[in-house]
């Protein structure tokens, strides 16, 4: 955890926004684009006066030029409340000794948070695992970011507890990440995110892999899974093909799955940088974001 | 030490080194290793063999080739053969009512044993018994049957064939003819060598009457038909010639006792007329005389009759009397003529004064027949030649077994205590 500690992710992406996906809806005064009709000076257009308007909103200005009476319509920002799920269970500890997986879902989580307070979007964590679930509700006041990455820091991933129930309970946030390796509820944990997207709120499936996962070669001739001692594994020479096609095939079907729901997925290997996996999460919205 | 089926023991010996060869073949689970994504790994068996250059489990490499050792030891019924001898006996020793002393046959039976050899006893029936009940022979009332003792004989050669190299049976018996019956000849040919025979006195029937005491006159001339009497007051039988008195009834009614009632001049038969050429008949006893046929004393519906004219009617008839007998006789002695002095008269009074219950012994076997008996001089059996035991039963076959069983729950204990390292 010297990565997370030392301050290093957060100065590399100073500077990075995490803007959302579509125009949203909030009332409170932000940095993304509302669908509200708001009072900034920035200009959008004006519309012909309609029963039920505000006449505060009329431009008389207008209408003593024109005799038409309109309402000037301007563009309204609004915050995105943001939730980041990370998964710490037995399954995150991994590789032992090095935790290089928690490791990173615990640097990304740090890092989508730092850069949604720092967009003055109301940002908390919720840690599903090591002896229970801890969480940090939502708020845009000073010193979230410390609190995060203290409770990231008190984090040993370790059981088996779920992350869909905890998932269910982020109904009121705009815009949710989760952090895991997928291997519990991942089903329960789609179900939870098409109903969030439903609801109008954009989910962030990170997906985190160990290189030894990708590639378990030299590893051990047998494998058990941390979460279910019952489950033993031969991981021979002959067996390693077997392994590499079924976790092939099951990464593609939750990708695949994850799209279907109308949920962002992407992959982040424990090979990559956490700065990097943080750039590849907020860098493809921020490009299609509209002006 | 022999086997009688050493291909167990070789089976056993086999599978025991097979255990010990695959407590060096040893299947183990290799070191686990987690791994998160464990279940994309195939779902196989995660055993994989190894070859260890020493045993996984000794106490256990042991229970398990014990168990195999020592059933395959069992199964190949070790018997321990004892040392040989160069001779064995076998004494068959008449015990019967023919033998005169029982002292004396237990004198000459040991004699001839020697620690090891088999000793039959033998009356009607045989049995073997052991060499100390040497001196506990008692004599039994009961007519001896050589084929029991040789029959009897033969099954001891049988018990005695891995013990010697040759072996001798020894015949002690007073060999009357009445021990002889029709399947002696052919049991004894059953012996492949000689018989050693040794004779002992015969219970001759004077013993009976040397406790005989005769109340008649001193020229009676029974007296001469009878051995020399030497009876007194404490004989067990005794000789009335006359009817007899009441003191003569209380005295035969004591256990033990007989009172021969042969009266020196019975009453006269039907009309008093004689038998000129008579016969009478007591079992294999014939006299032929012309005796003065005489009247039979009234006799009771439970008597016995012993001796019969040559017409059926009774010469003599013996009655039960408390827990003696008396005998009343009506056959006359001839005070005139020597037929008192004839043998088979002489017989046939000792017939009619033994004491109830006692049967004269026969005559010895004739001298033909005892060389028929004896077989070839000096000729032994090869103890080689006597065939073996049908069924031979090693007496360590249970104990293996048992060692076997315990070695075998020793086994199951074992393998279920825990920290059993991971092994088949």
């Amino acid at each position: 955890m010297r990565q997370l500690s030392s301050g290093a992710l957060l100065d590399s992406i100073r500077g990075v926004h995490w803007p959302a996906p579509r125009v949203v809806g909030g009332a409170i005064q932000g940095s993304h684009r509302s669908r509200r009709v708001g009072s900034s000076p920035e200009f959008m257009e004006y519309r012909p006066y309609q029963q039920g308007d505000d006449p505060s909103k009329i431009d008389w200005k207008l209408f003593g030029r024109t005799e038409r009476v309109a309402i000037r319509l301007a563009h309204d920002d609004s915050s995105l409340r943001t939730m980041v799920l990370v998964d710490a269970s037995a399954s995150m500890a991994f590789p032992a000794g090095s935790f290089d997986k928690w490791e990173l879902a615990a640097s990304v989580a740090l890092g989508l948070a730092a850069i949604a307070h720092g967009d003055g979007d109301p940002v908390g964590v919720a840690i599903v695992g090591g002896g229970g679930i801890r969480s940090i509700p939502p708020r845009t006041r000073r010193g979230t970011v410390a609190n995060v990455l203290q409770l990231l820091l008190d984090t040993v991933p370790s059981g088996s507890q779920a992350l869909a129930p905890v998932l269910n309970t982020l109904k009121g946030s705009r815009r949710v990440a989760i952090v895991s390796d997928f291997l519990g509820d991942a089903e329960a944990l789609l179900e939870g995110g098409r109903e969030l997207v439903a609801a109008g709120c954009s989910v962030h499936a990170v997906h985190v892999v160990a290189a030894e996962e990708l590639d378990p070669r030299g590893l051990g001739d047998v494998v058990n899974d941390p979460e279910d001692s019952a489950l033993k594994r031969p991981l021979d020479s002959a067996a390693l093909p077997e392994y590499a096609a079924a976790f092939t095939a099951w990464r593609t079907g939750l990708a695949a799955r994850c799209r279907a729901a109308g949920v962002s997925y992407l992959l982040a290997n424990t090979a990559e940088s956490p700065e990097r996996v943080v750039r590849r999460v907020v860098a493809p919205l921020a490009a299609t974001v509209p002006s | 030490m022999t086997f009688l089926a050493p291909f167990f023991l070789a089976a056993g010996a086999g599978i025991a080194a097979l255990v010990v060869a695959l407590h060096f073949i040893s299947t183990r689970e290799p070191a686990t290793v987690p791994l998160p994504t464990a279940r994309f790994a195939p779902d196989r068996p995660v055993r994989a063999r190894s070859r260890a250059f020493r045993p996984s489990d000794l106490l256990l490499l042991f229970c398990r080739a014990g168990v195999v050792l020592c059933a395959g030891a069992a199964l190949a019924q070790p018997i321990v053969s004892p040392t040989r001898r160069p001779l064995a006996r076998i004494v068959v020793a008449d015990r019967s009512r023919a033998v005169a002393s029982p002292a004396e046959v237990a004198d000459s039976a040991r004699g001839l044993l020697l620690s090891g050899d088999a000793l039959v006893l033998f009356d009607s029936a045989a049995t073997r018994v052991s060499s100390d009940s040497l001196g506990a022979i008692q004599r039994v009332d009961a007519k001896g049957n050589l084929s029991a003792g040789l029959v009897e004989a033969l099954r001891a050669a049988v018990s005695l064939w891995d013990q010697s190299d040759s072996l001798e049976l020894v015949l002690v018996s007073p060999f009357l003819a009445e021990e002889v019956d029709q399947a002696t000849d052919s049991i004894r040919a059953l012996w492949p060598g000689a018989i050693r025979l040794v004779r002992v006195g015969v219970r001759r029937d004077s013993q009976a009457v040397a406790v005989m005491a005769l109340e008649g006159s001193a020229d009676d001339p029974l007296r001469w038909a009878l051995p020399p009497l030497n009876g007194a007051g404490s004989a067990d039988v005794r000789i009335v010639r006359g009817t007899g008195v009441p003191s003569d009834s209380g005295w035969a009614s004591l256990s033990g006792r007989t009172l021969v009632l042969w009266p020196a001049i019975p009453a006269p038969y039907g009309s008093g007329a004689g038998d000129s050429s008579g016969a009478v008949v007591a079992d294999e006893i014939v006299v032929v005389a012309p005796f003065e046929r005489l009247g039979m004393p009234q006799a009771s519906p439970a008597s016995r009759t012993v001796a019969r004219w040559m017409d059926g009617t009774p010469a003599a008839t013996e009655t039960a009397h408390g827990a003696g007998c008396i005998r009343s006789v009506a056959i006359p002695v001839p005070a005139v003529g020597d037929l008192v002095l004839d043998p088979r008269f002489q017989r046939l009074a000792a017939r009619l004064t033994s004491p109830c219950g006692w049967t004269p012994s026969s005559p010895p076997l004739d001298s033909a027949r005892l060389a028929a008996l004896g077989g070839p001089l000096g000729r032994r059996v090869v103890a080689s030649s006597v065939p073996r035991p049908l069924a031979i039963r090693s007496p360590m076959t249970p104990w293996l077994l048992g060692a076997a069983l315990l070695l075998g729950l020793g086994e199951l204990a074992l393998r279920r205590r825990p920290g059993l390292p991971a092994e088949a």
